[in-house]
């Protein structure tokens, strides 16, 4: 049989155990904690994504201002279109209407990019609140996550994916305000 | 001497399996597991639909006045669709795929229930429903029409389902196309959006939930639930 030197076969050994307890851990969090992998919420061409005539998604192509929707007392949707260094709506650098919903809203943000690759952060104007809206945005594929907002205040949402030059200055403005 | 002692040597003389051709094959054990754990999540021998979230719990009166609720669909795996009085020509699609699914419900000869509800956003009275019903050729049997006040239609279609509508000019409704596919358990498993969706593409789904359904007690319930935590969806 083949020498195995023993520090070699003491690596080969924690190897094989990492694998299990990566496969018991996965097992658990599925099984146990009900965790599912996310998905894509739909797939879009997103050279037409904002022509109103050829948009596989519409309401992407409606104006900003109108892309932000009370769908119920409390429950609101966005439609954010991410494209080099903008969000539409929420830049006010570039002319953008901020997204105001009142306090205590459960937010369900739709976000998709039109031409690269794209991150997006939700924390408070001064860094000190932070939320659970962190996501990846891609050409071609709508990223769907709900937050709500309790405390009001005015908030930022950051590009966090280098997206060119101007990457830096690439930010929108959530108000959540006191009803 | 030499041949009186052969026959009693002869068990003695069996090799012990060597324990580290055990080991070897002990090794293969987690191999053999992460290729099957491969294997299952890209063969998907088990597809199923996703959990999404919770469908909304409403209550909502039908087109025979009769109150109907989330908990009277409990069991039965329902296709929400929503339509207002006037929305005519708007929601002819939708009365098509609906009335063609209708008729097509016998091919899957479903042991659990399978049944429709359109939800009027227009606060409908039974009567306007119950014409309403009359118009799409519904079998009112396993198509329920339903509707609600202002207040209560906004919570459950928008705040449950998430489809946004509004008042629109003379008596229509701006309203987000949209199909909801709930399970037994009260689970979204399906959303359509956008556009009306191919029949065949919704009874794929309505097969799969059924299959589901049917294996959710014994055994194979738990390749159901690694279908589920490997997400083998449909492609």
């Amino acid at each position: 049989m083949m020498h195995i030197d023993r520090s070699e076969r003491v690596f080969f050994i924690a190897s094989a155990v990492l694998l299990v307890v990566f496969a018991l851990a996965i097992g658990i969090s599925g099984f146990v904690y009900g965790i599912q992998v996310p998905q894509p919420f739909a797939k879009v061409n997103p050279v037409t994504i904002a022509d109103p005539e050829k948009s596989d998604f519409p309401t992407f192509a409606l104006p900003a201002a109108e892309r932000i929707r009370e769908l119920a007392p409390g429950r609101y949707e966005v439609y954010v279109l991410a494209q080099m260094w903008k969000f539409s709506p929420g830049s006010v650098n570039y002319g953008e209407p901020s997204i105001k919903i009142p306090a205590g809203s459960q937010v369900t943000f739709y976000f998709t990019s039109r031409d690269v690759q794209h991150g997006l952060k939700i924390v408070s104007a001064d860094g000190g609140r932070h939320t659970n809206v962190n996501m990846m945005i891609l050409p071609g594929e709508i990223s769907r996550l709900t937050a709500t907002f309790d405390e009001p205040g005015t908030y930022h949402m950051i590009c966090h994916e280098y997206c060119g030059a101007a990457h830096q200055t690439m930010y929108g403005v959530l108000e959540v305000v006191n009803q | 001497m030499q041949s009186a002692a052969a026959p009693t040597s002869a068990p003695s003389r069996q090799k012990p399996i060597p324990r580290r051709f055990l080991w070897g094959w002990l090794w293969a054990l987690p191999v053999l597991l992460a290729l099957g754990l491969a294997w299952f999540s890209i063969m998907r021998p088990v597809q199923v639909l996703p959990r999404i979230t919770l469908a909304p719990g409403y209550a909502l009166t039908d087109q025979n006045g009769r109150l109907l609720t989330s908990e009277t669909m409990r069991g039965k795996i329902v296709l929400y669709s929503f339509a207002y009085a006037q929305c005519g020509a708007t929601c002819a699609p939708t009365a098509d795929l609906l009335r063609a699914l209708q008729a097509r419900l016998p091919e899957l000869g479903a042991e659990v229930p399978i049944e429709f509800v359109t939800i009027a956003i227009d606060e409908a009275t039974p009567e306007e429903l119950a014409a309403l019903a009359q118009t799409r050729g519904a079998d009112t049997a396993v198509w329920h029409f339903a509707s609600a006040d202002a207040n209560r239609l906004k919570w459950v279609v928008g705040g449950g389902f998430g489809l946004y509508f509004a008042p629109g000019p003379d008596g229509t409704y701006l309203l987000d196309q949209g199909y909801m596919l709930v399970d037994g358990a009260g689970i979204l498993r399906a959303e359509y959006l956008r556009a009306v969706p191919d029949i065949e593409l919704v009874m794929r789904d309505l097969r799969l939930l059924l299959q589901e359904a049917q294996h959710s007690e014994g055994p194979a319930r738990y390749a159901y639930e690694a279908a589920h935590l490997f997400a083998c969806y449909p492609r």
